[in-house]
């Protein structure tokens, strides 16, 4: 007998047996739907960067994302995280590289140059007839809004307001501010908190980063002034002038800043008050859920801006967004990722965790934002706050950076006056109008 | 019987074994020059071509030639003259200090001693440290409120009050050059310690026994040795000081008011915060010809100094 074609008894077991892992298999794969989500053949991922300050957000979004990727089996979003530092830089890369990813996390004020680059989506269609948008803050539609376009989502809104240290009040024995303070009053205080035998100082500027320029525009607002008025600049009027040259005395003639000002960016204002070394700050509520660790929660609270001598006080409003990319290879996938994210419990649980307040009113409304004391300041803040001026033109977001910071700093230093800081920077400014 | 036989007439080659051997040559070099044609001819041209365009990136509508604009433009930024002040300091403070202390270093690791392998392994110690490390650690021991250096300083009554070491345009630029001193006196000290193991021992005791002094040893002896070494040793880290933003971008981002802005840390800036892709491309486009001249009237000037041995 030819033994080639002879079937051994093992031989037979070996085929049975290799048949029968084909056919599992065979079958898990139709039964895949049971067992966990299938994509669908030829479904582009939804490419998702996000930036990333620090380590509790990739937490939080790796939970997000898991969460909406097993809600539905059309399509996989995969988020790619790039360093806050590096963010901007990357995605004005993959931008002129024609490679943008199709949805990303970024700052309102970074949107405007975006959408002068010609790389957003108009999604202005899709966010009128989405199920939450009448209950959307209006003021969070402005920050996301140019020419009557809406070019991103509002994720998370905030506005600036002032923390102060509740238990050193006790310790000199100072008198509790209320959230209609005046100038006069913040100065008193900051004096009162100074002690530089000790290294402690009232208020902890900042010197470092877009907001150095921002914190004595919203001082100017409270004296009266504007930035932009009949579309003229004027950040160097009179009032604009008045109220900065005061910001600034708070560190050249009262010294009650940290002599580290000049260059203190995000991290040395939230560290130095965490530290005790400054007793008061200038910041978004973003910094909330650092200093309820690094303070403890019943050793600081929150107030609005002081009242200027015009009577009025601004506080500016920012928004952190996602937006969507022109060059999106999956618009539709960007767009329910995008969504998913501003339902209620992901977008509770997003702003809860990092102490961000929601764009969505139903959602602020909720006691876990407006009765604790550490958003206090920010929540009272809604009726002052207005979109940032800076938000007007594409070009003015990255001159504050180049131009705007150096000569604040200057004037911090004292090396020009608050009015040729001023004047120069409005020179600049109307450059960048077209 | 005898058999003739006739020879034939050798073929004469197409190519001559000269020239074979030539072209056989260069074609080991192609994919080499290839390679240096995309990354490095490839974008100087581009950037080059950059430079002569209104390119802002937010205004894609302006984007147009505009020849030498963007060039002008930057004879008269007083910024770009600050920037390309502080980069001569930032460099030549920098290097110098470097090659000082990292010839002294060598000088010491030379010595027989207990731990010499140690102590030599952990000389390198801070240039393996990612230049934004470096910055990190360095911009916190900095810190006038809470780092190390203001506290030790302080205890020891060398200093009465904080000194805002980053803070301050007077000392901002100091601070940032003695970081980068730190970072590089590991360079040197390896390099040129390299070329002290290479200098015959009998030199030297054929100099001691003519009565020669330890400062005529170094002199005549070891100084000549190693200057093809400290030729290319320092050439090489002037241009890469030139172009190292890492430090400066993580320890001050150019300031306070532009005090440490230096010629590359400015281009960033005006590239990623203005998205000046135009003027960005002049600056990049100067900063190479800075490079260039200086590359070219420092060998000039060392011209034989490496044939020294």
């Amino acid at each position: 007998m030819d033994e080639r074609t002879s079937l051994s008894r093992r031989k037979l077991l070996h085929t049975l047996a290799g048949a029968g892992v084909i056919a599992a298999a065979d079958l898990a794969w139709w039964d895949a739907p049971f067992i966990a989500p299938r994509r669908a053949w030829g479904a582009e991922p939804v490419r998702f960067q996000w930036s990333v300050p620090e380590p509790t957000r990739i937490a939080l979004m790796n939970s997000l994302v898991e969460r909406f990727n097993q809600s539905q089996k059309d399509f996989a979003v995969q988020i790619e995280y790039v360093p806050q530092a590096q963010a901007r830089q990357k995605l004005i890369s993959a931008i002129t590289g024609g490679s943008p990813p199709d949805l990303c996390q970024v700052w309102d004020n970074w949107v405007g140059q975006f959408n002068g680059m010609g790389a957003v989506e108009d999604i202005t269609a899709r966010a009128k007839t989405w199920k939450h948008y009448a209950d959307v803050v209006p003021t969070a539609w402005q920050t996301v809004t140019i020419n009557s376009k809406i070019i991103s989502l509002p994720l998370a809104v905030t506005l600036d307001g002032i923390y102060y240290r509740t238990d050193r009040l006790k310790e000199l024995g100072l008198k509790e501010p209320t959230p209609d303070w005046t100038w006069d009053e913040f100065l008193a205080l900051s004096k009162a908190f100074t002690k530089a035998d000790k290294n402690q100082y009232g208020y902890g500027m900042r010197g470092s980063g877009t907001w150095a320029l921002l914190y004595p525009t919203e001082f100017a607002y409270a004296n009266g002034a504007e930035v932009l008025k009949d579309g003229k600049v004027v950040i160097n009027s009179k009032e604009a002038v008045d109220a900065v040259a005061w910001y600034l005395d708070l560190a050249l003639k009262h010294k009650v800043t940290p002599p580290s000002a000049a260059t203190d960016g995000f991290v040395e204002i939230v560290e130095t008050f965490g530290r005790g070394v400054t007793s008061m700050y200038q910041h978004n509520s973003g910094s909330s859920g650092q200093q309820k660790k690094n303070v403890g929660v019943d050793k600081f609270a929150t107030l609005p801006l002081p009242i200027g001598p015009a009577k009025k006080r601004a506080s500016f409003w920012f928004s952190e967004t996602l937006t969507m990319f022109k060059g999106a290879k999956n618009k539709e996938g960007a767009w329910q990722f995008m969504s998913f994210m501003l339902d209620d419990e992901p977008s509770l649980k997003y702003n809860t965790t990092l102490g961000l307040l929601p764009a969505r009113k139903s959602i602020l409304d909720r006691p876990v934002f407006s009765k604790d004391p550490a958003l206090a300041g920010f929540v009272q803040s809604f009726p002052i706050g207005i979109v940032s001026p800076y938000l007007a033109y594409p070009g003015w977001g990255g001159k504050i950076d180049s131009d705007g910071v150096p000569l604040i700093q200057q004037a911090m230093l004292g090396k020009v006056s608050a009015k040729e800081c001023l004047d120069r920077f409005a020179e600049i400014l109307k450059k960048e109008m077209t | 019987m005898t058999t003739l036989t006739v020879a034939k007439p050798r073929t004469r080659p197409l190519i001559s074994w000269r020239v074979r051997k030539l072209l056989i040559g260069y074609s080991y070099l192609v994919p080499a020059a290839l390679c240096m044609l995309a990354t490095v001819v490839v974008p100087i041209l581009l950037a080059i071509k950059m430079s002569l365009y209104a390119d802002i990136l937010y205004k894609p509508q302006d984007y147009r030639f505009i020849g030498l604009g963007n060039y002008l433009r930057l004879v008269e930024d007083p910024v770009f003259w600050l920037t390309l002040r502080n980069s001569v300091v930032w460099v030549f403070g920098s290097v110098l200090l470097q090659f000082l202390l990292g010839f002294a270093a060598a000088l010491l690791l030379q010595q027989a001693f207990t731990g010499r392998a140690l102590v030599r392994t952990l000389t390198l110690l801070p240039w393996i440290i990612p230049g934004v490390v470096v910055g990190l650690i360095w911009e916190w021991l900095y810190q006038p409120n809470y780092g190390v250096i203001n506290d030790l300083l302080i205890r020891v009554g060398l200093m009465q009050e904080r000194v805002a070491w980053l803070s301050s345009p007077d000392l901002a630029m100091a601070a940032v050059v003695f970081t980068n001193v730190w970072r590089g006196i590991p360079f040197f000290a390896i390099m040129l310690l390299a070329g002290l193991q290479a200098v015959p021992d009998e030199l030297y005791e054929a100099a001691h026994v003519d009565g020669a002094g330890v400062f005529a040893r170094f002199w005549h002896i070891t100084l000549p040795l190693l200057r093809p070494i400290i030729v290319v040793a320092t050439a090489t880290r002037i241009i890469w000081t030139f172009n190292y933003a890492d430090l400066i971008f993580v320890m001050t981002g150019g300031g306070p008011a532009n005090a440490t802005q230096i010629t590359s840390t400015y281009t960033l800036l005006q590239a990623y915060s203005s998205l000046d892709f135009g003027y960005a491309g002049a600056l990049s486009v100067v900063l190479l010809l800075v490079m260039l001249a200086f590359t070219w009237l420092y060998l000039r000037t060392t011209k034989g100094l490496e044939d020294t041995e």
